[in-house]
């Protein structure tokens, strides 16, 4: 098989950024005062993952240390190239400038109260930028909010793109619809909500903080309507697929019945759609405790967790399930150890982790005066 | 230093984008620089690839011949396999590459592998491959057996015709046996020309080509075991064949 794990873990990375992009830019451009304690944490999240978001498919192509070669000799018709395009723009004129903007403040004071190499480390991250008039403050604020309009499309384009490169196969009936670029986009969302409950909820845990419970009852009401349109689209594509009933529908059912029931039929659909969206709704309608609430929610986050990177597993692997001529079903046998294989898969995961916990280090994303604790 | 600050504050815009231009300016003309050096002289030439590769390639040493070299001093062999199935394979892709033997026949001799891996690969059963195709299963038939035991690779058709169709159509076979159908030979259904044991795709079996060869068990006046299910052939299916909605191999599924 062509296409292993390495490229199940590509767009789920990429999907966790443009979900906790566009999470982050529901505060700044829609107003949602609510999330506002998660909103730093998700632009810092979004560009943990996405430094991470091109090494998996550097190590599939082989020679990773060959990577420059996209960026300084792109071929422009080449839909692959694309991403190097799309990418770039993402974390130079998005990311790191609506994180730049966002904290210029905060890196000015410290660069003034930090002592020894922190304070140049600062100053150099300032890049000399030290006005705080209220002028220039009013500046940034301004800067950001245009920077998140922008960032939205960009997002859209950033994940609706790996759902284009699969969508566009016309020779794979499995990948071939012009939705898979949407339910690429909403299966995004979902998960970068997601990751953000749990990210949040976690960290503050870790800080000894308590959670505020209308930013996590909040987040909980985005991930359940993301849920239901995500679930939407999916049923969507698959009743126009039924009724369509070409040819490759037989293989199609064989495949979903056979190879793919236990990742489609249970965790994707039951394990991280379903039961998520049941029990948000249970928590809604009944008046259930802080403390319950928020374990509930962790639970539902965790589940879609594994939901979405089933759902990335099913369109990737189960794409090249079945042979081209559409007679019969194959296998995919996951190495462990080598470059392509689960270990490397897994450190593709915990990375941006660790690098999330650097910038948590570098750049704080609590201001005592937000995220007043319910 | 005044005139510095003073010319920076004459520059229009606000202080942060003038400085974030200078930063993004300074990045691009590393990128412009870092391409001038990196991208080979020749890139782009003559298509979205370094010219001079062609030249790198060419000078690589050459390993494979092509088989109208071998067929010079083995034109015993050619004439066996051009008549054989195998007419289209090249030499060199079961005996491996040949420029070493042309130069020294003796010392460098060339020997296909031996055991099951090489052949398998075109003719372990995958059932992507078109019907015809003469295909295996490995752990079936003739176990640990090296294959050219039994088939001369230069001829391959097998030494002694099949008894059972089995022997070719194992994936069918082993379908049909556990269905309803498992009682009935395969040559109760189709027609089969002697001469297809022999050239399997120049006299190919037939299939019932009318509704009444499966009404004879299975229509309602039908003479046949009471279990034996029945349609009533003029109503039962509008005029398709029965064979294009059942699976006459394993009927229960449909």
């Amino acid at each position: 098989m062509h296409w292993g794990i390495l490229i199940v873990v590509y767009p789920y990375i990429t999907g966790l950024v443009a979900g906790a992009f566009i999470l982050a830019s529901l505060e700044r451009v829609f107003n949602v005062k609510e999330i506002m304690p998660t909103y730093r944490l998700s632009l810092l999240t979004a560009l943990s993952f996405l430094l991470i978001a091109p090494l998996p498919l550097l190590l599939h192509l082989g020679h990773p240390e060959r990577f420059y070669e996209i960026m300084i000799t792109p071929h422009l018709q080449s839909a692959m190239a694309m991403f190097g395009f799309v990418y770039v723009w993402y974390l130079m004129m998005v990311l790191i400038l609506e994180i730049w903007f966002e904290y210029r403040q905060d890196l000015v004071v410290l660069a003034r109260e930090e002592s020894g190499l922190k304070k140049y480390f600062y100053y150099l991250l300032t890049l000399g930028s030290l006005d705080l008039s209220e002028k220039s403050l009013q500046f940034d604020k301004k800067a950001v909010g245009f920077i998140t309009i922008l960032g939205i499309p960009s997002a859209f384009i950033l994940h609706g793109y790996v759902g284009f490169i699969f969508g566009s196969i016309k020779a794979n009936p499995w990948w071939s619809s012009v939705l898979i670029p949407i339910v690429f986009l909403f299966s995004a969302i979902v998960s970068g909500i997601a990751l953000m409950v749990l990210i949040y909820g976690i960290s503050t845990l870790l800080r000894g903080k308590s959670i505020n419970m209308p930013c996590m009852d909040k987040l909980a009401t985005y991930l359940l309507n993301a849920l239901i349109i995500d679930l939407s689209l999916e049923t969507l594509d698959f009743i126009h697929r039924v009724y369509e009933s070409v040819e490759s529908i037989h293989i199609m059912g064989q495949m979903i019945s056979q190879k793919l029931f236990i990742s489609l039929i249970v965790v994707q659909l039951m394990l991280g759609t379903l039961l998520p969206i049941v029990l948000i709704v249970v928590t809604k309608t009944f008046n259930v405790p802080a403390e319950l609430r928020r374990l509930v929610y962790f639970m539902a986050a965790i589940f879609v967790q594994i939901g979405i990177f089933s759902t990335r597993w099913n369109v990737v692997i189960g794409g090249q399930l079945f042979s081209k001529s559409l007679r019969g079903l194959t296998n995919y046998k996951m190495e462990l150890l080598g470059i392509e294989g689960l270990l490397i898969s897994i450190g593709l995961l915990i990375l941006p982790v660790v690098i999330l916990i650097v910038m948590i280090k570098i750049l704080p994303p609590w201001k005592e005066d937000i995220g007043a604790a319910s | 230093m005044k005139t510095i600050a003073h010319l920076w504050n004459a520059l229009p815009g606000p202080d942060q984008v003038k400085r974030l231009v200078i930063i993004f300016a300074l990045l691009l003309s590393c990128w412009f620089a870092l391409r001038q050096r990196l991208v080979p002289k020749t890139f782009g030439d003559a298509g979205h690839y370094r010219l001079t590769a062609i030249d790198s390639i060419e000078a690589q040493p050459v390993s494979y011949l092509g088989q109208s070299v071998c067929v010079e001093c083995h034109d015993d062999v050619s004439d066996l396999k051009s008549a054989s199935y195998h007419r289209d394979l090249s030499c060199e892709i079961c005996h491996g590459p040949g420029a070493m033997h042309l130069e020294d026949p003796e010392t460098y001799q060339l020997r296909p592998p031996k055991g099951r891996g090489l052949c398998t690969i075109c003719h372990a059963y995958n059932p992507s491959r078109p019907t015809g195709f003469p295909q295996i299963d490995p752990m079936q038939h003739n176990p640990l057996e090296p294959c050219n035991n039994c088939h001369d690779p230069h001829d391959p058709t097998p030494p002694s015709t099949p008894e059972e169709c089995g022997a070719c159509h194992g994936e069918i076979a082993r379908t049909k046996a556990i269905s309803h159908h498992a009682g009935l030979n395969c040559v109760y259904c189709h027609e089969t020309p002697d001469e297809h044991k022999h050239n399997p795709r120049a006299a190919i079996p037939h299939k019932p080509a009318n509704r009444q060869f499966c009404g004879a068990c299975h229509g309602e006046n039908a003479n046949s075991g009471r279990e034996i299910p029945r349609i009533d052939l003029e109503s039962h299916g509008g005029s398709n064949l029965c064979w294009e909605c059942h699976y006459p191999h394993y009927p229960e599924a449909y």
